[in-house]
Order: structure tokens, then sequence, then C-alpha cells
């Protein structure tokens, strides 16, 4: 018990604690509608959360470092268009095509709100509330109100989100699904292992800190908002793939619930703290519940209520539990400490 | 001194030699001349005191020092060679590192990454299980128990304070500043602190401490240098300095060291105190005030002083014992309770508890007794608020322009002088002063113990909890020793030495007197 408690800290634990709610709200659920526990409701819960996970990805690197992306629902909804009209105009273009263009034209505009935010020194609320406004903006105006039609992309695309990667025990793996896993685990060991990841959350724990042992602070922060923008247009890309009908309307409001996930992940929305994996959970969790409300059949505006009390009861179960778990270890350390006080008291 | 230095000559590198030389070094923000043409050395396997008051310049020459500003004129050497910086990392890749009153840490991070944050040669991808070890090394060579997987939120400040060292250490710091490291520091972490300095000399580190408590300058310094209105007043080894001489130095005039304050007259019991505990906190405390008296609470940092503060003025109410005020027994469950019975508490945490920093000294003077304030309407008595804040401005001499200036713009000592009048416009029969000289300079401090001898005078009576012993010795009628929750011993005036309390404070004389209770 102590060298488990030596090497695990509490924070580290909290995602298992989202972990157990979820399979608690699975049981409820599974409980309450027929046919629960089949492949069909895994696939929609997947492909629900899988786009919402990965814009969580990058938004959570920006509030690690005391920031916030307002405006990744825009950039989802202008990449989803601008990758879809070339892919329409040439149905032959290769399909790493599509995907670079959204993924490029999403990290420039994270660079925008980067070096606004970097640089300009304005408020990351207010940047991103401002490009969130201008993007759609930009969007309705070079989309002159059109949209991207199924019918006018290729097959490869239109069949892409019911490709599987591999079946595994009844259950279809997706490969877009397995896209997203992929990137939460490329990302959750960047920022557990590489020092320059490390350094989003020294900066997002003591900024003063951080420039005054010259952390390139401008740098992580605009590196922050070009990967949050360039996982958008990845983002962008899957929902093109996944809906083929894109309007100027795409991924609106999407921002609150990547936000929410993030939040209800266990990511501190005043930066420092919180990690990939745990805002991935929280995306599965608002995924589960949004889907498995749907399927009670609850009415559109209850279930919003729903979800956001939901929503409140697991950050604050969430904290209760962190607190509990910190009182834990705290007692433990003192009784270590305490153990060890005869021995150190007879030192000098 | 110099024959120890000769005996070490033969191993390099030569002890004492000049490591860090600052020639000339003027600075200017604005109108404000911040340093005029400074010139010290700092040499290695050296503890270099650097005294002055608030404002003297100290600050400025420790970021020039840092990189963190640049000087209009003058040059640095380092090990004889110039050195300009640009930034604070690049005086940290010099290994010149600093320690602040309130060290640097990032909460989030665990102990050894903290150590290791700003090491450039940490390669791109952490190896953790190598980072815990090192760090594991570093803090054993120190002699502190640390965790070094656990976050530093939650740290006490002494051991973020050994983690800042690790820190350096591992940088291969090669000049250490230290800014008032032990502002917040019971005396036994300071203890610690000094042998770590020790340490620190032993392997010819250059140090720079700068402190406003002369003891302690005194305890750890080989040369001690002082500074006035942006200038270099005076260097000289320890062993030729006098802390008279010293403070001299630093106020521009003769000034006695603290001289106690003579007795009040003192009136009937005021507050009559017994058995009171608050669970987990500290438990049976018992005493008694009169009117015109001192109490002071001594104390290591962690005794339990605050808490019964805190109980008194309703904070964290007491869970146990008694309480008579004027003769009438009362339970106090919350400050409004307690400023109605005429109890005041002025808190040790000026900037974060005591003051709205960003609010004009008038509104802040006037905050806690508001609506006194008030017209008809409900509207805020502007002119009436200012004539209370400019009447306390000339009876405790607040230094400032003018009552509707930020306190955030004061001066430590000033922003205290605002919080006792805060409090004293409660009209308090009982005012409980937690701290009241923490980190503000001896002039400043030198002013707030008259003004307190002047309020026991006026029949006012004092709880006065400081760290700092030749305070609390010099302002108390009697003083009240903590150790770890329990009261140790209330000592009268004649009673009362360093010795005594230290001892009553580390638990070496569990007597308690009788006069605890009486008196």
């Amino acid at each position: 018990m102590t060298w488990l408690r030596r090497r695990i800290r509490p924070e580290q634990i909290r995602e298992f604690s989202l972990l157990l709610l979820i399979v608690v709200a699975v049981l409820i659920f599974g409980s309450a509608i027929d046919n629960y526990y089949t492949s069909r409701t895994f696939n929609r819960i997947a492909s629900s959360v899988m786009i919402i996970t990965v814009v969580a990805v990058g938004q959570t690197l920006v509030v690690l470092t005391r920031n916030i992306d307002l405006s990744v629902g825009s950039i989802v909804g202008c990449t989803a268009y601008v990758a879809g009209v070339r892919i329409a105009a040439d149905n032959g273009l290769p399909a790493i095509v599509p995907v670079l263009i959204a993924v490029a034209l999403g990290a420039a505009m994270g660079a925008i709100n980067g070096v606004l935010v970097a640089w300009g020194r304005v408020p990351s609320i207010i940047v991103t509330l401002g490009t969130l406004a201008i993007f759609r903006g930009l969007l309705v105006d070079y989309s002159g109100a059109r949209t991207v039609t199924t019918d006018s992309l290729p097959p490869w695309l239109v069949d892409l989100p019911r490709l599987d990667l591999f079946t595994l025990a009844g259950l279809h793996v997706k490969v877009m699904v397995a896209l997203a896993l992929a990137i939460v685990i490329a990302f959750q060991l960047a920022t557990s292992y590489l020092t320059f990841a490390r350094q989003f959350y020294a900066l997002g724990s003591n900024p003063d800190a951080a420039d005054l042992i010259g952390l390139p602070t401008r740098r992580i922060v605009l590196t922050a908002f070009v990967l949050s923008g360039a996982l958008s247009g990845l983002a962008g890309f899957m929902t093109l793939a996944r809906f083929g009908n894109i309007t100027v309307e795409a991924g609106r409001g999407l921002e609150l619930e990547v936000v929410a996930a993030a939040v209800v992940g266990g990511v501190n929305i005043f930066g420092g703290s919180g990690t990939v994996i745990g805002a991935m959970l929280g995306g599965v969790m608002i995924g589960t519940l949004e889907q498995s409300l749907l399927r009670l059949q609850i009415n559109e505006f209850w279930r919003d209520a729903v979800m956001g009390l939901l929503i409140l009861l697991a950050v604050a179960s969430d904290a209760v539990i962190l607190k509990r778990l910190r009182a834990l270890w705290a007692r433990a350390d003192l009784e270590m400490i305490a153990r060890s006080a005869p021995r150190t008291g007879e030192a000098p | 001194m110099e024959g120890a230095a000769v005996d070490r000559r033969s191993d390099a590198p030569a002890v004492n030699a000049p490591m860090l030389n600052l020639r000339d070094i003027t600075k200017r923000f604005g109108a404000t001349q911040a340093l005029e043409g400074v010139s010290l050395t700092l040499r290695a396997g050296r503890v270099h005191a650097l005294l002055g008051e608030n404002g003297a310049g100290k600050s400025t020459l420790i970021k020039i020092m840092t990189g963190v500003h640049q000087p209009d004129h003058g040059e640095m050497l380092l090990a004889g060679r110039p050195l300009r910086l640009a930034s604070a990392a690049e005086a940290q890749r010099h290994g010149i590192a600093a320690i602040y009153q309130e060290p640097l840490l990032f909460p989030d991070l665990n102990v050894a990454e903290n150590i290791f944050i700003s090491h450039q040669d940490r390669g791109a991808v952490t190896n953790w299980r190598q980072m815990f070890r090192r760090a594991e090394e570093i803090l054993a060579s120190l002699g502190v128990a640390l965790d070094v997987r656990s976050p530093a939120r939650g740290l006490t400040l002494a051991a973020q304070q050994s983690v800042e060292i690790a820190k350096a250490i591992s940088l291969n710091v090669r000049v250490l500043i230290m800014d008032e490291p032990t502002a917040s520091l019971s005396s036994h972490e300071v203890a610690q602190l000094f042998k770590l300095v020790r340490d620190l000399r032993e392997k010819d580190v250059a140090i720079l401490f700068v402190s406003h408590r002369m003891e302690e300058v005194f305890e750890i310094a080989d040369d001690v240098t002082v500074f006035r209105d942006g200038r270099l007043i005076s260097t000289r080894p320890r062993a030729e300095v006098t802390p008279q001489r010293a403070i001299a130095d630093m106020v521009g005039r003769e000034m006695g060291l603290l001289q106690p304050r003579s007795p009040a007259k003192l009136g009937e019991k005021l507050l009559s105190v017994r058995g009171l505990g608050r669970d987990g906190a500290f438990e049976d405390v018992s005493f008694d005030l009169r009117r015109g008296e001192v109490l002071g609470f001594a104390g290591l940092i962690g005794a339990g002083r605050t808490d019964v503060g805190l109980a008194l003025f309703g904070i964290e109410p007491a869970t146990s014992g008694q309480i008579v005020l004027d003769g009438r027994a009362v339970t106090i469950r919350s400050p409004r309770q307690a400023m109605a019975l005429g109890i005041a508490y002025s808190s040790e945490d000026r900037r974060q508890l005591g003051l709205s920093l960003p609010m004009s000294i008038a509104t802040n003077i006037t905050l806690p007794v508001l609506s006194r304030y008030l017209n008809w309407l409900g509207l805020v008595r502007t002119g009436m608020e200012r004539a209370t804040a400019e009447a306390f401005r000339r009876r405790l001499a607040i230094r400032t322009p003018s009552v509707d200036i930020a306190v955030s713009k004061l001066s430590g000592g000033n922003q205290q002088k605002v919080m006792l009048s805060k409090w004293l416009n409660t009209h308090p029969a009982l005012l409980i002063l937690d701290e009241p000289t923490r980190g503000i300079d001896v002039g400043a401090k030198a002013e707030v113990h008259a003004i307190i001898g002047e309020l026991a005078a006026e029949g006012i009576g004092i709880i006065m909890i400081s760290s700092d012993l030749p305070e609390v010795l010099a302002m108390s009628d009697r003083v009240l020793v903590m150790r770890e929750g329990r009261q140790m011993a209330v000592l009268d005036r004649d009673g009362a030495d360093q010795e005594s309390v230290m001892a009553a404070a580390m638990g070496q004389s569990t007597a308690r007197q009788p006069s605890g209770a009486e008196a």
C-alpha cells in the first residue's frame, strides 16, 4: 500500500473515478433501455464522441496554458466546408489532400488566435469569441450559403464512416474511431513525456514563474492554439466524412460541448492540471448521456437540462472524490514523516 | 578571515575570489532613481548580507543581477568576465539563481519536475525514473525529507524553499541571491535554512542574503552592505559592524534598537479566556487581558497562535472553552458578532486577507463599518468617508499624496497603517494584531510600535501575535508562549527574555507559570 501510494497520486486516480461514473451511468441506462448493450449503441456513442474528442484534445492543450479556444466550432465548420468543396470539385484527388487542406487551414486559423493572444496580449476568451464570429462570417461569405452535398463527394469518403478497422467480439471498431483514439494516445504520451509539452503544465500552473525561468511562454501559447486549430481541422474532415452534407451551420455550438468534455474530464479551467485521457473520458461521458437520453425519448429541451445537471453532478462528485483522496494521502504522508521524525531529530 | 582563506588556497578554486563584480550600476525608472553608482563584489564562499529600508534599491539590484532588468549604466563581471544578461533565463544559465520570500514553484508539477524544469539538458523526452532518482539524491544531500512525486501544491513555505535550493544546486549555482527567505519561516525552519546556506558556502557559492531581521543577518553573514535611497552606504566585514551601526546607516540617523515600551497603566479586566480550543488546531488556552495591556503571543509558526486569534474573531470559532468579555460570557460564532462585541483582528496576510489592494485608502478604512457612512438613500457618503480617512492619515502618519490612492501603491509599512486604521475605525475594545510588522522596513516598524503603545495607553486591550521575538519582548506586558497548539507558558515582563521564551516555544520547559491564568 505504501509503495502504491508513493507511485500513484490522487490526481492520477481521478480518471479512474470518471471511468467509474461512466460505468455507473451505462449500468443505469442499461436497466432502463431495452437492447442497450448492443454494438449499435456502442457505435452510435463512439461516432458521436470521436469528433468531440479530437477537438477536446486540442482544447485541453489550450486550457492547460490558462487559455480557452472558443473558435473551434467555427474552425470545424470552415475546414469541413473548404475541404468538401475541394474534393467535390475533383473527386479523383488522393485521400490525403482533403485531410491536409482541413488540417493546414485549421492550423492557420489557430495561429491567428495564438498570435493575437501571445503577442497581442488580448485575453484568449475575447480573441476566440471574436474569431468564433469572424471565421463563421467568412464561411458564410465564401460559401454564399451554398451546401456541400453527399452526392458530390467521392464514394470512398461517403463510405469512410462505415469502414471497420477490425471487429472484436461483435464490436465494430471504425477507422475514424480508431484515429481519434490514436490521437488521444499520442497526445497523452506527448504531454506526459515530451519536455516541451510539460512546459504547457508549467505555464498554466504559474505564469509568472514560467516567465522568470525563461520558458518560451509565447511560443508555448502559440503552439497550443495551432495544435487546437489543426485538430479542429482534422475534426472538420471527420465531420465532412460523417455527415456528407456541410452547410454554413456545420460545427456550430461544438465549442461548448468540447469545453464541457474537458472540464468534466478534470481539466482545470484555470490551467496547469488535467490530462488528454481525462478530456476523452469527459467526451465519452457526455456522448453516453446524450445518446442514452435520446434513446429514452426525453423531450429535447429537457434533455439539455438533464445533461447540464448530470455534468454538474459529475464535476461535483469528482471534486469530492479528489478531496477525499487528497486527505487520505496527506494523512499517510504525515504518518510517514512522523515515523521518520525521530531519526532526523537526532541528526544535528 | 584572511588566514582561513590562505589555508585553503592550495585547492582551486581560490576561496573568496570575486565571483560577481558590479561596477557603477545605475538604473532609473521614469522619475525615480532606483540605483545610483552601485559597486558591489560578491565573493565565492561568502555570505554577503544586504540591508536597507523598503525602497532602498535592493529589489532593483536583485532584478539586475538576475537579468530581469538591465542597468542603464555600469557593468557586471562574472568570475572576471564581462556579463550581459538579457533575461532571467540567461542569468540562470550563467549560474545565477534567486530565491524569493514567496518561492516561485509550479504548484501542479511534482517536486522533481520543479527542480529540473529549467534544465537545458533535460532532453526532449523526460525520463521520469531518472529524474525522480536525481531529485531524491539532491534532496538527500540537503538532508531534506520530501516526496519527490508529490505536487508542490500544499508544501509548506519552508519545504518550497528547500525545493528552490535543490533547484539552484542542480543548476550548479555560482551566485545565489536570497531575497528575504526567512520572512515567513518559524525559527526552527530558519535554523534549517541556515544550515543549507552554510553548506552552500562550503561549496564556494557566493551568496547575497537580503533580510529585515537583524539577528539573522548577524548570525549568517560574512559581509554586510547597507543601502539607502538607491546608493550603497557602507560595506564592511561583519566583525566590524554592530546592529546599531547598520541601522544608523540604513535610516541615516542614529537610532536605538527596539526600545522596551514603557508599560501603560493597566485598567480593569477586559477579557478572560478559559480552556479555549478548536479541534485539530489548539487546545486548553487560558489567559486574562486587562485594558491597556499588550499580551504578546510568541511561538513558532504553526504553533496555533493565529488559530487562537481566528477563534476570538469568530472566523474559525472555538469548539471548547469559555470566553468572558467585559464580565459577560460570550460565544463568538462570526466576525460580524465579534465586531459587535468590540473585537478587531488585523490579519497577518495583508495582501490576501487584510486589504483590498486595488481600492482606495478611504474605502479600505471604512469597509468594515460601511453602514455608518450611508445616507438615507443607502448610498455611501464619500465626503464623510474621506474625512475619516484623513483623520487616520494624520493620526498614524500614513505617507500618501491622497487618501483616494489605491492601497496597492503604498509601501508595506503604510499598508499596515491603513489596515490598523481600518480596525481602529471599528472602535475596538480588544485589538488582535497578527504579525503587525512583517515585511515592513525598520522606520515603519518603529512607527507601528509607537502606535501600538499609544493604543494601549488609550485603554485598548491588545493581543500581539508576532514571530519577531525581540519585538514581542519589547512590546508586551506579558508573553504567552504556544507550541503545537498548546499553551506552554505565560511569562511576566521580568521573566520573559529570548532564552525563556524560546525554551518554552521549543518545548524544553513544560512548567506552566502560575501567573498564567491569574494576573
